[in-house]
C-alpha cells in the first residue's frame, strides 16, 4: 500500500517557556492511500492539532510531515500551496462560507485560487454540486441554506478540485443526527467510489466506528491505533453499504 | 488566482460593504477633486500667461531703457528719496547711438537689438466718431511675436503700408460696431512736430495727421509690457520722421530698444548692459509677479488637497483594517485552499488601489463638470474682457498622472492592512470567532 502522509516524531508546543503547553508529543504515524482514518479524542487532546499538522496548515515544533515521500519542511511555498489547493480538501465544523455570495460562487473559490481556466470552472463546480445533490441551489445565497445543506456545499467545495485526501474536522459536529448521517454517507461514498483518503477528526464514537482505522489520542499521544488490514477496501465497502442502509432506514423512519 | 480574478474579487469585496466603500471613496474624492480642479486652474492661468508671454515675443524678448529713466520711473511709483550719485549717467548720456548699439549687440548672448526713437502721439480718431482719444503707440518690432487676436490679423512688421492694430477698448470707443467691423477700416493718428511746436502758439498748428489701416483687434492682456495699440515698422518710422523733422541729428538718437537674447545668459547680459547705463526688462520681470501670486494661492489650495488626501489615506487604512478583521476566517480558508500570501497581499492592495482609482475618477468627473460651468460663468462675467482666458484647463496627461499618484498613495496606505492579512496564520484565522 502507498503511504500518502507520514508523521515522524511530530511535536507541537504552544506558548513559550513558563506558559509552554505541549499539544503533541512525539507522534509517529503513516496514512495510506484510500484509507478512512478517524482521529478520536477528547477536546484538548491534540487531535485537531494533529490534523492541522498533517494537512500542512500548521508547522510542527519538532519532527517532520512527509507527503508523497517528500519532507514538507523543505518544500517551496509554491509547492505547499499547490498541495493545499489540489491534493487536499477541507471540511470544517464551522462552514466558513462567504454568506453573501451564492452557493456557486463559494464553490468557485478554490478553482479560482488554483487557477483553473474560467471556461472550465462552472462545469466543475456544477459537477461537485450534483454529487452533493444541491445543483438546484447553485444560485441561492449561502445564508439561505439549512445547516446540512451548508455542510454539503462545503463538501462540494472540498471535492471540486478532485483532491486525494479530505480532512474533515468534526464534519457532523454542528448537525443533528439525521443530517449528520447524510454528510457521513457522502464522505464515505467519496472514499469508496473515488478512492479519496479520508481523515476525520471527531469525538463522536459512532462516526469513528464507520472508519477503517481509528487512532485514539489523549494528552498529545497516540494511545491506540487499530492498524489497517490488507482487505481494508473490501471491508470498507461492506461497512459503507451498512452505513447507506442505516441512513436509508432512518430516512424512511423519519418520513413516517 | 490570476490577475483578472484578483481584480474581480477585490471589486466584489468592495461592493460587499457599499456604505463603507462609498465613504472611503468620498474622502479620496474630496482630496482628488481639490487637487485636480486646482491643477486645472493653474493650467488655465499659466496657459493664459504663456500666451501673453508669446505675444510679447517669447522667453528671449527684452526691452531696454536707460537705467536713469527706469530708476526715475521706479522712484515715481515708490516715492522713495534717493541719494545723488556723482558718477551716475543721466538719461541724456545713455542713449543708443550707433557705437553704443554695436557694443551692446556684441555682448555674448544678445541675438538682436532694435533701437527706436521715442514717439509722442497726441490722439487717435476715426471717421466713425467725433471724439478724440489719447493714445500711446507701440512698435511691433518683428514677426516672431504672436499676439492673441480677437479679430483680423496682427500688423505685418515689415509691410510697406501703414498698419495699426487696436485693442478692444479702442475699437469700441472709435465707433466700430464690433471688433470685426474695425478690420480694414482707416483711423487717423495725430502727432506733434517737435520743432514747429516750439515756435507756434496753438497746438493745432504744429500737428500732423497720418491715416493708417486697422489690420485687426488684439485681445486684452494683463501685462503692460508690449501691450496696447501697436503699429508696424513702416508707420512707426514714418511718424518718427515727421515728429523729428528739422531737428539736428543729435536730437534724433534713440533711448529705447527691444531685442532678443539667449535667456540662459540673462545675468551676464544684464550686468554688461548696466555698465553702459541701460536696464533690461524681461518677461519674467513682468510676468514673475503674476505667476508668483497665482502660484502662492494654488500652493495653499494644493496643501488643502494633500491634507485631504492624507486623511483619505488614513481612511483607506482604517477601512481595510476593518475588512481584514471581518474577513479573517475567509483569509484563513483561502490560505488553507492554497492561496499564497503574496496573492492575499495583492488582493487587499488591489482593493486599496481600486478605492484610489474610483476616488480620483469621480474627482476628475466632478471637477471637469464644475470647471466647465465655472469657465462659462467666468467668461460671461469677470473674465469677459479676456476672451482667450479660460479659467480651467484640463490636460489629459495631468489627469492621468494625478490618478496614478493617488492610486499609488492608496496602494501605500493599503500595504499596512494587506500585510496584516497576508501574515495571517491559516489556523489562527480559522479559529478566529
Amino acid at each position: 500500500m502507498n503511504t500518502i502522509i507520514e508523521a515522524k516524531n511530530l511535536s507541537k508546543t504552544y506558548g513559550k517557556k513558563a506558559t509552554a503547553f505541549q499539544a503533541l508529543k512525539d507522534i509517529n504515524l503513516k496514512i495510506y492511500k484510500g484509507e478512512s482514518v478517524a482521529i478520536v479524542g477528547k477536546s484538548g487532546s491534540g487531535k485537531s492539532t494533529l490534523m492541522h499538522l498533517l494537512a500542512l496548515l500548521d508547522t510542527p515544533t519538532k519532527g517532520k510531515v512527509i507527503i508523497g515521500g517528500e519532507d514538507s519542511s523543505t518544500m517551496s511555498n509554491r509547492k505547499l500551496n499547490k498541495l493545499r489547493g489540489n491534493t487536499f480538501g477541507f471540511v470544517f465544523q464551522q462552514f466558513f462560507m462567504n454568506p453573501n455570495d451564492s452557493v456557486l460562487e463559494n464553490i468557485l473559490l478554490p478553482l479560482k485560487i488554483s487557477k483553473i481556466k474560467r471556461s472550465k470552472r462552472k462545469n466543475k463546480a456544477m459537477e461537485a454540486l450534483k454529487i452533493v445533490d444541491l445543483a438546484s441551489k447553485a444560485k441561492n445565497k449561502a445564508t439561505d441554506l439549512s445547516g446540512g445543506q451548508k455542510q454539503r456545499v462545503c463538501i462540494a467545495r472540498a471535492i471540486v478540485n478532485n483532491p486525494e485526501i479530505i480532512f474533515a474536522d468534526e464534519p457532523t459536529g454542528n448537525l443533528d443526527s439525521s443530517t449528520g448521517d447524510k454528510i457521513t454517507d457522502l464522505l464515505f461514498e467519496l472514499n469508496r467510489k473515488k478512492g479519496v483518503t479520508l481523515v476525520i477528526v471527531t469525538h463522536d464514537e459512532d462516526l469513528a466506528k464507520l472508519c477503517g482505522r481509528i487512532i485514539r489520542i489523549s494528552d498529545g499521544k497516540i494511545i491506540s491505533d487499530s492498524k489497517v488490514r490488507k482487505s481494508t477496501m473490501k471491508e470498507a465497502e461492506k461497512r459503507h453499504e451498512k452505513v447507506a442502509a442505516t441512513v436509508k432506514a432512518r430516512n424512511e423512519r423519519s418520513k413516517k | 488566482m490570476n490577475f483578472i480574478d484578483l481584480v474581480r474579487t477585490a471589486n466584489h469585496n468592495l461592493l460587499r460593504n457599499k456604505t463603507r466603500t462609498f465613504l472611503t471613496i468620498l474622502a479620496i474624492f474630496i482630496g482628488s477633486f481639490t487637487i485636480i480642479l486646482n491643477t486645472a486652474i493653474n493650467a488655465g492661468v499659466n496657459d493664459f500667461i504663456d500666451r501673453q508671454v508669446e505675444s510679447i515675443g517669447g522667453d528671449g524678448y527684452i526691452e531696454i531703457s536707460p537705467k536713469a529713466l527706469y530708476d526715475q520711473m521706479l522712484n515715481m511709483t515708490s516715492g522713495e528719496v534717493q541719494e545723488y550719485e556723482e558718477d551716475a549717467k543721466s538719461i541724456e548720456t545713455s542713449y543708443l547711438d550707433d557705437e553704443t548699439l554695436k557694443k551692446l549687440e556684441s555682448v555674448d548672448g544678445v541675438e538682436s537689438l532694435n533701437a527706436y526713437q521715442n514717439l509722442s502721439t497726441d490722439y487717435i480718431t476715426s471717421g466713425y466718431t467725433d471724439k478724440k482719444y489719447k493714445i500711446t503707440l507701440n512698435l511691433l518690432p518683428d514677426d516672431t511675436i504672436h499676439v492673441d487676436m480677437v479679430a483680423g490679423r496682427q500688423v505685418e512688421a515689415n509691410s510697406d503700408s501703414y498698419e495699426i492694430m487696436l485693442t478692444e477698448d479702442y475699437a469700441e470707443k472709435l465707433g466700430f460696431e464690433n471688433n470685426d467691423a474695425a478690420v480694414n477700416k482707416k483711423v487717423q493718428l495725430i502727432i506733434p512736430v517737435t520743432l514747429t511746436c516750439m515756435t507756434t502758439e496753438k497746438r493745432q498748428d504744429c500737428q500732423k495727421t497720418i491715416t493708417a489701416t486697422v489690420t485687426g483687434v488684439a485681445a486684452d492682456g494683463v501685462m503692460s509690457m508690449g501691450a496696447g495699440v501697436r503699429v508696424n515698422l513702416a508707420l512707426y518710422n514714418h511718424l518718427v520722421d515727421l515728429q523729428y523733422d528739422g531737428l539736428p541729428e543729435s536730437q534724433k538718437v534713440a533711448y529705447m530698444a527691444t531685442g532678443h537674447i539667449d535667456p540662459t545668459k540673462l545675468d551676464s547680459i544684464r550686468k554688461a548692459f548696466e555698465e553702459e547705463g541701460f536696464t533690461i526688462i524681461t518677461i519674467d520681470d513682468e510676468v514673475g509677479m503674476i505667476r508668483t501670486f497665482f502660484d502662492a494661492i494654488l500652493i495653499v489650495f494644493n496643501i488643502f488637497g494633500i491634507i485631504a488626501l492624507l486623511a483619505a489615506a488614513i481612511g483607506i487604512v482604517n477601512t481595510l483594517f476593518m475588512s481584514v478583521q471581518e474577513r479573517t476566517r475567509e483569509i484563513g480558508l483561502m490560505k488553507a485552499m492554497g492561496m499564497s500570501s503574496s496573492k492575499i497581499f495583492a488582493s487587499f492592495s488591489l482593493e486599496a488601489i481600486l478605492l484610489g482609482f474610483w476616488g480620483s475618477i469621480f474627482g476628475i468627473a466632478v471637477s471637469v463638470l464644475i470647471g466647465s460651468i465655472a469657465n462659462r460663468i467666468a467668461s460671461e462675467t469677470f473674465l469677459a474682457s479676456f476672451p482667450t482666458f479660460s479659467l480651467t484647463k484640463f490636460e489629459p496627461a495631468t489627469m492621468i498622472s494625478i490618478t496614478l499618484i493617488i492610486m499609488l498613495i492608496a496602494f501605500i496606505a493599503g500595504t499596512l492592512p494587506a500585510r496584516r492579512a497576508s501574515k495571517k496564520d491559516p489556523i489562527d484565522a480559522l479559529r478566529y470567532e
